[in-house]
């Protein structure tokens, strides 16, 4: 009973995501909507982890084999690809390198920039 | 046969089988290469090729495992949560950091597009593909993008992140271990969070706290492009 009432929980914050996004007046991502709806629950005490704890870890170490059908479907478009495989790959690694330097050196400047300023306040 | 293939169940148990599979080998390899998901989807097209069974009847299961990837976006609230701490100490370089990184990547993809020629189609289905498969199937259809290629964009980046992250981090100087664990969640999701978790524990609740808000940023960004 406990798994199904965990179930519920679940179940009915990704309702609540979908009842929100739908009165919102720009298009937002229903589960998306649901992720927040969840952390601010917790964060304001209305929900407890234990609350929905095994339910949300049998979804997160499970998390890839969900998106299994989602892959599967790309034999339906393979026509749209022949031509643009190895560009789509190099477009993906490349920017995934130039990603991941902007988002370091950024965090880094930042934290740089908040200890310089603790030092000064010192 | 075909009323055998067209029954839910045929999806379903086909998926769990090829995802087992796919988990044996990667334990096997111990390579990122060997991607339990990779290799589960190319399982199941392989086996719907040989017994040529339509896409449609394997789908009548795979929608209802398709149902669950809402709930699964909504559990990321909980990992969040569980690094809340972090979150509070860290929360202007994580909130610059990522919303940097998201820029980046979107604008990245789209000047490469267009340097390879890409249609408009592509572009939108590439543009998501540094966050999570979740949140990149939402912003991909939202902008008018085909959802199975961003799912294999989303795979071959977070597997090639994976593979580069430490090799990124020493070619780049990064010596932050909050830097370099936001970064690698930031440019490949989940997949390259796994590696962060290698490198240590603060780069590895990093990289999980950037994933779920990388992806709110994109989504918040493509607001602008719809």
């Amino acid at each position: 009973m406990k798994i199904i009432m965990q179930i519920a929980i679940v179940f009915a914050i990704c309702l609540l995501g979908q009842i929100v996004v739908s009165v919102l007046p720009f298009p937002f991502p229903a589960s998306v909507m649901g992720m927040i709806i969840l952390f601010l629950l917790l964060l304001f005490k209305v929900l407890k982890v234990e609350y929905v704890r095994e339910k949300t870890n049998f979804l997160l170490q499970n998390m890839a084999f969900f998106f299994i059908p989602s892959g599967v479907a790309i034999i339906e478009n393979y026509g749209l690809l022949k031509g643009s495989a190895l560009k789509i790959l190099a477009i993906c690694i490349i920017t995934m390198v130039v990603t991941f330097v902007a988002t370091a050196y950024t965090v880094t400047f930042v934290i740089k920039w908040q200890n310089k300023r603790r030092k000064i306040n010192e | 046969m075909n009323e055998i293939t067209s029954s839910p169940y045929f999806g379903i148990v086909l998926s769990i089988f090829a995802f087992e599979v796919g988990i044996k080998i990667n334990k096997k390899l111990k390579t990122p290469l060997a991607n339990p998901l990779l290799i589960a989807i190319l399982l199941v097209i392989a086996v719907l090729q040989v017994f040529r069974i339509p896409v449609a009847n394997y789908n009548q299961g795979g929608a209802i495992i398709t149902m669950f990837l809402a709930p699964a976006t909504a559990a990321l609230g909980i990992s969040i949560y569980s690094q809340l701490e972090l979150l509070k100490k860290n929360w202007l370089p994580i909130v610059v950091g990522t919303a940097v990184g998201a820029a980046v990547s979107m604008i990245s993809v789209f000047v490469l597009c267009k340097i390879f020629k890409l249609d408009e189609v592509l572009i939108a289905s590439l543009l998501p593909k540094s966050v999570t498969t979740p949140i990149a199937i939402e912003v991909s259809s939202q902008l008018g993008g085909l959802v199975p290629v961003t799912v294999a964009a989303v795979i071959i980046t977070g597997i090639a992140g994976a593979i580069f992250a430490p090799l990124m981090i020493k070619i780049f100087h990064v010596k932050e271990p909050i830097a370099a664990g936001v970064a690698i969640g930031a440019c490949s999701h989940a997949m390259g969070t796994t590696k962060a978790l290698e490198l240590g524990q603060v780069q590895g609740a990093m990289s999980g706290i950037a994933i779920g808000i990388t992806g709110v940023m994109t989504v918040v960004y493509a607001l602008f492009l719809s």
